[in-house]
């Protein structure tokens, strides 16, 4: 088994027309699970989050130091809608890596743009396999962007390997100007890349190879 | 998954924007588009309200209605009846309604002084 457990944050919204609003402030399309990047006015990622679908109820997987700006973000947008957010953190674990052969009862899975995803209850006191070390190895040998290396609120989605998270044609989002406008002049800025060791101002570094952030054109 | 609605977990607490008491204005030219659009029925209501999402995070939301379930702050400007969502009331006091007569673009537009930006349309605000 090969799973790295990464410090993220799980949400659990319900009410009504949960999944358009948040089509209405994601990058992504999102009208069923998914994997999508919320930004700010000026296309900044406040978190980049995996929406999963249990029953009539959406929870969104993002990363724990996040939590506070994206909460804030979308609460900030509910207005009058009948939507709730609890904050189930404290309850689940989330797993990233490769499928293994069995699942644990319970487990909720999910093909998330960093591999399978598998969110468990804290209970099962599910270990992982992988360190932080084989994860990042695994990760910059597969080109896999990560919270708090590639994923900052620095940067903008095309800057971390998400570009293909900016639907091309799903109508306005938050910061949606910003990266259209840099879409159709093909001008993305920085781009993530894997470059052989060793490399200057590395992202995340592997054994042989790192990731990184640098401006291409 | 754990969902925790039974035991320990509670929905986040929503902090409320408190509340305020809607000033609007409108234009004559707005005003008069209203009579062109109402006759003479003053039965139904000019519902202005935000939704989340746009561009820059927030569309303004203009509907004819008879009633809504809302609840809404009830203003007479020209002889109308204004609603606004009382959950938006902190997003739209002071805006003013114009009507904007033109080709391209043209139609109710709405002035905000809350507004920090808007995008390019003119759809939606921050």
């Amino acid at each position: 088994m090969s799973l790295y457990r990464f410090n993220s944050s799980v949400l659990l919204l319900s009410g009504d027309g949960i999944l358009s609003f948040l089509d209405g402030l994601s990058t992504n399309l999102v009208n069923g699970s998914c994997t999508a990047p919320f930004t700010n006015g000026n296309a900044k990622i406040i978190d980049v989050c995996d929406v999963l679908l249990v029953g009539e109820r959406v929870v969104l997987v993002g990363y724990a130091d996040h939590k506070d700006q994206l909460v804030q973000h979308l609460m900030s947008r509910i207005l009058g809608r009948n939507i709730s957010i609890t904050d189930i953190s404290h309850l689940n674990d989330v797993f990233v890596g490769i499928e293994p052969e069995s699942v644990p009862d319970g487990a909720t899975t999910h093909q998330s743009n960093m591999g399978w995803m598998m969110v468990l209850a804290k209970s099962h006191n599910h270990q992982p396999s992988w360190s932080q070390q084989q994860w990042d190895e695994h990760r910059v040998m597969n080109n896999i962007p990560f919270h708090g290396n590639e994923i900052t609120p620095n940067v903008h989605p095309f800057s971390c390997g998400l570009e293909h998270l900016v639907h091309p044609d799903k109508g306005c989002y938050i910061g949606q100007e910003i990266l259209t406008r840099m879409r159709s002049r093909g001008k993305t800025g920085k781009v993530m890349v894997r470059k052989l060791n060793p490399v200057e101002n590395p992202t995340t570094v592997g054994k042989t190879h790192s990731l990184c952030i640098e401006r291409i054109q | 998954m754990d969902c925790g609605t039974c035991d320990s977990a509670s929905p986040v607490m929503m902090v409320k924007p408190e509340e305020v008491d809607v000033n609007l204005t409108m234009t004559d030219k707005a005003i008069a588009m209203l009579e062109d659009a109402f006759g003479d029925d003053r039965s139904h209501a000019l519902l202005v309200g935000v939704l989340s999402g746009g561009c820059s995070g927030y569309m303004y939301d203009l509907q004819i209605v008879e009633s809504t379930e809302q609840s809404v702050q009830e203003l007479e400007i020209g002889g109308f009846r204004v609603l606004v969502p009382s959950a938006s009331s902190h997003l739209l006091d002071g805006i003013e309604i114009d009507y904007v007569d033109r080709l391209m673009g043209g139609g109710f537009k709405i002035n905000n002084p809350n507004a920090e930006s808007s995008c390019g349309c003119g759809e939606s605000f921050s």
